[in-house]
């Protein structure tokens, strides 16, 4: 079964296409957040935004080694379905989006 | 062209209903003719549908059991999604399977309901049903066993009719 209460809180951190991109990744290996930045071609500091957001959602972990800070998944694992429903949530309403732009453009031509 | 903002009347409400359908509603300013023509004319989806993205449409056979494709070039890559058409009703209702090329095996079955609500305004509502894991796995395994069941009968009157090997 889906869980919708990991969506309810989860989604916002969910609903950002480099967000979901460091959690696959994370899926993969563990990595510092420079490593992200220059993976995703993000600065430092926007990269830690979205790390600091998974991480108070519990999707992801740090920890300071040194000077490094080193990102892995969290202990809430996000089912792949899970992650699936989100993506085409924020996929729909982007359609959503489009189609009242495309309303609005084409008033009174047909 | 300036991108026009939001109307309020646009506000999307969202919820999950039960707990495997995601359903959105959201109203236009347009009359729902004009809507029905924008999901359904192939000229006008494409200058919707792919989220500002390049969209291919490859199939489109825009009736019950008829097939449909779409192909969106993102940034990110290329993402074909793909179904079949479970009820067209003009201009009110398109019920779809949805499958994206990425997740195979979990098809969302989208029912798109498209509402007059007078003064050239129409409130779109859908809702998507997830096939998920544990109903998907039993409806298989239901389907297999029925199927197989069916084989092993047939295969008895087979034999019977055939007579001693």
């Amino acid at each position: 079964m889906v869980q919708y209460s990991i969506l309810d809180s989860g989604f916002a951190a969910l609903s950002d296409r480099t967000r979901r991109g460091v959690l696959e990744y994370l899926g993969r290996t563990d990595a510092s957040i420079s490593d992200l930045a220059a993976r995703f071609s993000m600065t430092l500091t926007g990269m830690k935004k979205h790390v600091q957001l998974l991480e108070d959602v519990g999707l992801v972990k740090t920890r300071k080694v040194g000077r490094v800070r080193h990102c892995s998944l969290g202990a809430r694992r996000l089912e792949r379905e899970s992650t699936w429903i989100a993506g085409y949530h924020e996929m729909l309403e982007a359609r959503l989006d489009r189609l009242g732009d495309f309303l609005e453009r084409t008033k009174g031509t047909s | 062209m300036m991108s026009p903002s939001a109307p309020p009347s646009s506000a999307l409400r969202a919820a999950a209903s039960g707990d495997r359908v995601l359903r959105t509603e959201r109203d236009f300013n347009a009359s729902r003719e004009r809507v029905w023509r924008a999901f359904t004319d192939p000229e006008q989806v494409v200058q919707w549908w792919g989220r500002g993205n390049q969209l291919a449409i490859e199939r489109m056979e825009l009736e019950r059991g008829g097939h449909w494709r779409f192909v969106e070039t993102a940034p990110d890559g290329v993402h074909g999604f793909e179904g079949r058409y479970r009820e067209v009703t003009p201009p009110q209702r398109i019920v779809l399977t949805f499958d994206w090329d990425g997740m195979p095996g979990y098809p969302i079955i989208v029912t798109t309901t498209l509402e007059e609500l007078g003064n050239e305004r129409t409130r779109v509502i859908t809702e998507s049903l997830f096939i998920t894991g544990a109903d998907r796995d039993q409806a298989m395994h239901a389907g297999m066993t029925e199927g197989m069941s069916q084989s092993y009968a047939a295969l008895e009157e087979l034999l019977k009719k055939t007579g001693r090997p």
